[in-house]
């Protein structure tokens, strides 16, 4: 598997973590019993901030072009 | 902001991420790399920040409290029509706001008073689902109710600063506000809820309706 394929792996599951977590904090907001509260920042919050995460560490894991991928860029160009 | 205002948003947060995870290739450019960074990290941030916040001023709301089937006979206790009922007296004349009537006086009005609050609400949550809950009228206070609620609001009113009772002796006011004198369990205003014993002959005021 590539660098970029790892990276766009990544940011999928970013993604649908993220969507899980705003769809459970969407789910709350329009539930109003207490125990909403805890659910929001429990699961929704947890969700929301592992996808963050995620999301950051395939920032910084990403594959960092050199100049042949460049050169060949401009190639293909 | 409104809650549809927060709903709306974390949809549209959603939609958007939805787009990131179906085409994830779209990150190679520089605009997608800019969208990936919004819905990936500003917005759901934003939105939990915008919920939350909601979720914590509704949970000062009377309707938020009343909603656990424990706090019932106390929400009923706001419609007592008889005035010696100092919460219904309270409620029924909006000495305190209608919507936030059992926050405004079980808050601590110190410098923590509203994380501590939450804190109990999250113990109250803790021991109503999974602990064993009491009766309504075993219900107690976790301390004694400090006059500083009360004068929060009564200090300085003149019903208060020159009442009768109040000033019939020249020490009580002083020990009232020195919190050595309670309000509510002095034998002066300590019918409060009452929940458990309100008897047959209680009435209930209809909410002016």
């Amino acid at each position: 598997m590539s660098l970029e394929d790892s990276m766009a792996r990544r940011l999928r599951i970013s993604g649908i973590i993220v969507i899980i977590g705003l769809l459970v904090e969407a789910l709350c907001l329009v539930w109003s019993k207490p125990i909403a509260f805890v659910v929001l920042v429990c699961i929704g919050g947890a969700m929301i901030g592992l996808g963050v995460l995620l999301f950051l560490y395939s920032l910084v894991t990403a594959p960092v072009p050199t100049a042949d991928s460049s050169g060949a860029a401009h190639d293909k160009q | 902001m409104p809650t549809f205002a927060i709903v709306i948003l974390v949809v549209f947060s959603a939609v958007l991420a939805g787009v990131v995870v179906v085409r994830p290739a779209l990150t190679v450019s520089r605009a997608g790399k800019i969208l990936a960074f919004g819905v990936l990290f500003f917005l759901p941030l934003f939105s939990l920040v915008a919920g939350m916040e909601n979720e914590m001023q509704r949970s000062e709301s009377t309707a938020f409290c009343l909603s656990c089937h424990i706090m019932e006979p106390y929400g009923k206790s706001l419609h007592i029509d008889d005035p010696s009922y100092l919460a219904g007296a309270h409620y029924q004349n909006h000495r305190v706001p209608a919507d936030e009537a059992c926050y405004t006086c079980h808050t601590d009005y110190a410098m923590f008073g509203t994380f501590e609050a939450k804190l109990g609400g999250l113990r109250h949550l803790y021991i109503y689902y999974l602990g064993k809950p009491p009766l309504p009228q075993d219900i107690k206070l976790y301390k004694p109710f400090n006059n500083r609620e009360c004068l929060h609001c009564h200090l300085g009113a003149r019903s208060f600063e020159q009442g009768a009772t109040h000033n019939a002796d020249p020490a009580t006011l002083p020990a009232i506000k020195a919190n050595t004198l309670s309000c509510v369990s002095s034998g002066c205003h300590d019918t409060v809820h009452n929940v458990g014993r309100w008897g047959d002959k209680v009435k209930f005021w209809d909410g002016g309706s």
